[in-house]
């Protein structure tokens, strides 16, 4: 009934293409970001681009319809959440108002120069979303601009006024976005107005909840406040983000009575499950290749 | 399936169908929290009308080419779909399925094996961040949809594949059907 031949051939075709997988995978860890595997992923993302955009636009009909079902469900209660918000923000624009003159006097007087951080020194490239990474694994998407458009690697990238991602791969015109909730990002951060420095984590499957671990449990930090990005190196991370970056609203503090630490939960201001277009930060007067141009070696 | 240029061909339209509307298409509408995952099931269907080593060669090609357009770990997409086409190919070729829904729980098992095995080969792969257990949540979601999502999507690869398929499972069933009558006692033997 059972033929030894093919029950051998089929088991030998299975084990080939696992020992197959497990090499691929060994060599990609194993070479760096210019090896032969890297190359080819780079290549295979432009060739894949432009059928991504064509897939993109068809299929934003029903896209949108989904999106409107889901919005449809949560607008009563978004409407209230943003009322309340909105009269939380006046209070504070007046605050930061009469703040920021006083803030300038001072700088006055002690002669302190202004950094240029976000978003003076930042010129902002507005690009459209492509793809986006099939598993909560890996929290990716790639856009339709790239080294032609001044894009580089590290460059930070906002969506909605917040914190999304940062560019970790670039081909001439396209680039991949690695978001704030893919599991290997952390960015140092600062809860606004308290100081309060840590470094923002994501948690696997729960994109609309960061963490800000590492806050020193005797800085104080109150629902609602804003963390922006620090901007400096510490050991743990180094960060690849201009200061005062927007990333969200504390949600929750966690005050574990044996930790060292408190852990800050942060709503993310960006809604990083529904990008559909995002701006890349790139640095002012920084030259741009244009359109005609040919990059290859001198 | 007969390994031809066009069996070849028809299977890397498939790939490459499934790849670009997972990635641009479906992937990224949320419904409930999780999302149709059009991979698995293009895989599934391939191992369930084609076999075991077609169903693993087709997991393997479609994964190396998910990880090469995402940007992922290259590798992990093909272990695990090589994995889960071997495995629905295996049934196939043990149970013999012919009944028009099988799709469903063969599309849902996909799926949700797909799911798993992802997750774990990302935990050995070190995830440098906390899981919440609404990963799990999501992954029932996903497996709920592509139940709902897999009659159509297998209808459709049965319909690529069907030319070049060297058996039809769905085909036999047909053939199982009935016996043609013999005619009246009195006439049986005379007719043509």
């Amino acid at each position: 009934m059972f033929d030894s031949k093919v029950v051998r051939r089929r088991r030998a075709a299975l084990a080939i293409f696992v020992a197959l997988s497990v090499a691929l995978l060994t060599a990609y860890f194993g070479e760096s970001g210019g090896g032969v595997l890297h190359t080819l992923q780079r290549g295979a993302q432009e060739a894949f681009a432009p059928l991504e955009t064509g897939a993109t636009r068809a299929l934003k009909p029903f896209r949108d319809f989904f999106g409107w079902v889901g919005d449809t469900v949560d607008a009563k209660d978004e409407n209230e959440e943003l009322r309340s918000e909105v009269e939380e923000l006046r209070k504070r624009l007046a605050e930061n108002a009469t703040g920021a003159e006083d803030a300038g006097q001072l700088r006055g007087l002690v002669k302190l120069q202004r950094s240029e951080g976000f978003p003076l020194g930042t010129e902002p490239v507005a690009a459209r979303v492509i793809a986006r990474s099939p598993t909560v694994w890996y929290s990716t998407v790639k856009i339709d601009k790239g080294r032609s458009d001044g894009l580089r690697e590290d460059h930070p990238v906002i969506a909605a006024g917040g914190l999304a991602g940062k560019v970790t791969s670039v081909t001439g015109g396209t680039a991949e976005v690695t978001l704030i909730t893919d599991a290997s990002s952390a960015v140092s951060a600062q809860v606004m107005p308290s100081g309060a420095s840590g470094i923002v984590k994501p948690e696997v499957g729960k994109p609309d909840d960061l963490l800000l671990d590492f806050v020193n449990r005797s800085r104080r930090v109150t629902e609602g406040t804003t963390v922006v990005t620090s901007g400096f190196t510490s050991q743990r991370v180094e960060s690849r983000f201009p200061r005062g970056v927007p990333i969200g609203t504390v949600a929750r503090v966690d005050l574990d009575e044996v930790e060292l630490y408190q852990r800050v939960h942060v709503k993310p201001f960006a809604d990083l499950q529904r990008l559909d277009i995002v701006q890349v930060l790139t640095e002012k007067g920084q030259p741009r290749a244009t359109a005609g141009t040919v990059e290859g070696p001198p | 399936m007969r390994l031809t240029p066009g069996a070849l061909a028809r299977a890397a339209l498939l790939a490459l169908l499934a790849v670009i509307l997972q990635l641009s298409g479906v992937g990224p509408m949320r419904i409930l929290g999780g999302h149709p995952e059009l991979v698995p099931l293009a895989v599934g269907a391939v191992a369930l009308y084609a076999g075991s080593v077609p169903g693993a060669a087709m997991g393997f090609c479609t994964g190396f080419l998910l990880d090469l357009a995402v940007g992922g770990t290259v590798g992990v997409s093909s272990l695990v779909l090589s994995a889960v086409g071997y495995g629905v190919g295996r049934y196939r070729e043990v149970r013999d399925p012919a009944h028009g829904l099988m799709p469903i729980p063969v599309g849902a098992a996909a799926t949700l094996g797909f799911l798993l095995a992802f997750a774990a080969v990302s935990f050995m792969l070190d995830v440098g961040a906390a899981v919440s257990p609404l990963v799990l949540r999501d992954m029932l979601v996903s497996t709920a949809l592509n139940a709902i999502l897999a009659l159509p999507v297998f209808a459709l690869c049965r319909r690529l594949l069907r030319p070049v398929l060297l058996v039809d499972p769905f085909e036999r069933r047909r053939r199982r059907g009935p016996a043609r009558e013999p005619g009246p006692l009195g006439l049986r033997g005379l007719e043509a």
